[in-house]
């Protein structure tokens, strides 16, 4: 049992977050916002950093590394609300990774570490809600070529992707439980593929996504348990950004409260304003400890891991939402203007909640998966 | 990064668990596992156990014949004690005032009380709050005069927990007003069985007298039972918040009511009920988080690293969620849990009637007692205020 970060663990926090105060400053970020809410250049730095080849083996020219490596970088893109979806990297190189035939890892792993494959997670349908094994998009197989034909939506920075992984049912029984579930690489530029992108309320980009007959290559038959595993990881990543978003709210906030005058003090001499401020604490500290709690129950069994994801989704999404709507309340007006920077943070925290499965759905996940002992061994 | 006890640390567990269920007598472990009421015997009978074994003083060092653990063996002694149904240690002397003997007694002190308290034998009290000293202890009023080689002590402390079979007290008492309220505080050890000690118990809203006021009426004290120095109390007392660490969130426990709350939720045929189910759910993701907090202290203090000054989110969580089991036991049972039966919290009562066993009678008194949590050992409001002085300076 021990919490503490190595010194190259350390060091890699130092490198990110260098990188996030110097060249991710709140005004280029406002830019890449207008810009549409995606910035290839510094998808490219972040590359650059390593970042995209975190996961991906050394054979492949990433650094492998780990989830706690991962929890680190994203806690620090958190602090400076980074738009570009490195979170989808990071899913979509362990899944190639851990589920793909040899030659596609080849074929695309190389090149999502070095940045010039973006490759992510299509996996949400209209009316699906969270429910991972409901799943209309059909797969179909013909002269050892599949296609796909189904729509996806809400599909990070979809229409700037090189390629997406497709979950898709195979044998033709949508929305029927785990087997029949393949996941599968489809390319953007293929043929039968189009895309239809907007902003999201964060200032990020995402997209709906159509495939009509698009040819696409079989990653594994064993998709519903591999689809768990990305989100899964993807769970653990809004974790961690969350911490990291909701630690520089709470920043920005004291230091607001300390500079801000009414009735000739600083606000922060209020007690009705500092018993807030020590609840924003309570859930920024329970929700670190969740987020590590994520981190490291990733390699767990399968039936842990999920409730203890559960479990810490539910935690980040509460401490999310309250720590963000304090901040609001606590700035006064100024927080909810659009050039204030506390408002794109309220924004970015509430966009992460319904990320991979928003408060009420993990609630309920954590309802049904419950044993009659609890604790984080069990 | 690393989630799980080590080799050693998990031996030592299974050390602890093994001699734990070979020790904790089954009829205390049966009343600690259905909140029945424990007397007197029931906890001493445990403590005196433990002292024989030399783990009364748990988190005691090794020179004042302690067992020296590190912050990660007393948290695994602790779960295990508590899981197993173990009654919670009365902490006054072992937890409380030994630690302040150790630092600041003198030799003859140690060797005269540390024993007794080590053993067992000996029940202590805490002399603190006073009616007009609660959140603002540092107002104490109860006064101790020096005259010659003693004290004469007057005054009145109250909310002194099981007092009531105390036969030492040790006292926060006042022996100067010059200055700030803090500097003129004495901290001296007092023999309940002198002259001029009342002891009154006081009924509480769930019909239980777990607390008590003492007056002190021209007590004399010896003045080597003084800790320390005259005037330097205050110092001390804040030694002791320091000793607290993370069994105050008590989250051990918290863990052994969850699973009971789920078996009560199942009798009762709320279990399968969502909205019931969810609220279950809540306090499970509400526990683990604490206990991850918790560890991460623990972890802390073992590598030395990283200082996690966060006692106050501790207490804040740790007193809400024993809250928060409590109310969900109690309206688990509903109705049932209002017949005001005093016998139905002692072991073998027969609660037969003609409609069927009325188990749940003691549920909510249960919730009654527990609002205590959020107002004993400094406020929420009061911990609150001290995590916003971290935060915002």
């Amino acid at each position: 049992m021990d919490f503490d970060f190595s010194d190259e663990q350390e060091q890699l926090r130092d490198a990110v977050r260098k990188w996030v105060d110097k060249a991710y400053d709140f005004e280029r970020r406002r830019a890449i916002v207008a810009a549409g809410g995606f910035d290839r250049a510094a998808y490219g730095e972040m590359a650059e950093l390593g970042l995209t080849g975190l996961f991906v083996s050394e054979a492949h020219g990433g650094m492998g590394m780990g989830p706690n490596e991962a929890m680190v970088t994203l806690e620090e893109l958190g602090r400076g609300i980074v738009l570009e979806p490195l979170a989808q990297t990071l899913i979509a190189s362990a899944t190639l990774q851990t589920h793909a035939p040899t030659a596609l890892q080849a074929a695309w792993l190389s090149r999502m570490a070095e940045g010039t494959a973006l490759v992510v997670l299509a996996h949400q349908e209209r009316g699906a809600r969270y429910q991972l094994q409901r799943c209309t998009t059909q797969a179909t197989q013909s002269g050892g070529q599949w296609t796909l034909t189904g729509n996806k939506s809400l599909v990070a920075a979809g229409d700037q992707a090189d390629a997406f992984i497709v979950p898709a049912m195979v044998n033709g029984s949508g929305g029927q439980a785990s087997p029949e579930m393949g996941l599968f690489l489809v390319e953007r530029n293929a043929s039968g593929v189009r895309t239809q992108a907007y902003g999201t309320q964060d200032g990020s980009r995402a997209a709906e996504v159509a495939m009509n007959a698009a040819p696409g290559q079989l990653i594994t038959l064993n998709g519903l348990s591999a689809l768990e595993e990305a989100v899964d990881i993807g769970m653990a990543c809004a974790c961690a950004e969350a911490v990291g978003v909701m630690d520089k709210t709470l920043a920005i906030t004291v230091e607001y409260m300390n500079t801000r005058k009414q009735f000739g003090v600083n606000i922060a001499s209020f007690q009705a304003l500092r018993h807030r401020v020590a609840d924003m604490k309570m859930q920024l500290e329970l929700g670190r400890s969740m987020s590590y709690y994520a981190t490291l129950k990733l390699h767990a069994p399968a039936p842990e891991r999920r409730r203890a994801l559960a479990r810490a989704k539910y935690q980040l999404g509460t401490s999310m939402r309250f720590i963000g709507q304090q901040a609001v309340q606590l700035h006064g007006g100024i927080a909810v203007t659009d050039e204030y920077i506390v408002s794109h943070y309220f924004k970015k925290l509430t966009q992460l909640d319904m990320t991979f499965g928003d408060t009420l759905h993990q609630l309920g996940e954590v309802s049904a998966r419950m044993q009659d002992t609890a604790g984080v061994f069990a | 990064m690393d989630l799980a006890f080590t080799p050693e640390e998990l031996a030592f567990r299974d050390e602890i668990r093994t001699w734990v269920k070979d020790n904790l007598p089954a009829d205390i472990a049966h009343k600690v596992h259905n909140a029945m009421r424990l007397t007197r015997d029931d906890m001493q009978r445990w403590a005196k156990i433990l002292g024989k074994k030399g783990w009364l003083g748990w988190g005691w060092p090794t020179q004042f014949g302690g067992p020296g653990w590190g912050a990660v063996q007393k948290h695994l002694f602790e779960e295990e004690c508590a899981l197993a149904g173990a009654p919670r240690v009365v902490p006054f002397g072992p937890v409380m005032v030994a630690p302040v003997i150790m630092a600041f007694g003198n030799a003859e002190q140690q060797k005269r009380f540390l024993p007794g308290i080590a053993s067992g034998e000996v029940w202590w009290s805490q002399g603190y709050s006073e009616p007009g000293a609660g959140s603002d202890l540092a107002s104490l009023k109860t006064r101790a005069e020096r005259v010659g080689d003693k004290y004469i002590v007057n005054g009145q402390k109250t909310w002194t927990t099981l007092g009531q079979y105390g036969e030492w007290i040790f006292c926060l008492v006042r022996t100067s007003n010059e200055g700030k309220p803090q500097t003129g505080i004495s901290f001296l050890l007092i023999d309940m069985k002198s002259p001029g000690i009342t002891v009154r118990p006081i009924k509480l809203l769930d019909g239980e007298c777990e607390v008590n006021e003492v007056w002190f009426d021209n007590v004399e004290v010896p003045a080597e039972n003084l800790v320390g120095e005259e005037n330097k109390g205050w110092n001390y007392a804040k030694h002791l918040l320091a000793h607290e660490r993370t069994n105050i969130a008590d989250v051990n426990r918290a863990k052994r009511e969850l699973e009971r709350l789920k078996r009560i939720a199942k009798t009762e045929g709320v279990y399968d009920d969502l909205r019931f189910r969810d609220e279950i759910a809540k306090l499970e993701v509400d526990i683990v988080a604490l206990e991850m907090l918790v560890l991460r202290v623990l972890s802390a203090e073992k590598s030395g690293k990283n200082s996690l000054d966060i006692a106050g989110l501790l207490k804040i969580r740790g007193s809400e969620i024993q809250q928060r089991y409590a109310e969900l036991m109690m309206q688990a049972a509903g109705p049932f849990s209002l017949p005001s039966i005093f016998e139905a919290m002692d072991a073998g009562w027969q609660g037969n009637f003609p409609g069927g066993v009325l188990a749940n009678a003691p549920l909510a008194g249960n919730y009654f007692n527990m609002r205590k949590t959020t107002i004993y050992g400094g406020s929420n409001e009061v911990q609150r205020n001290i995590v916003a002085q971290t935060v915002l300076g």
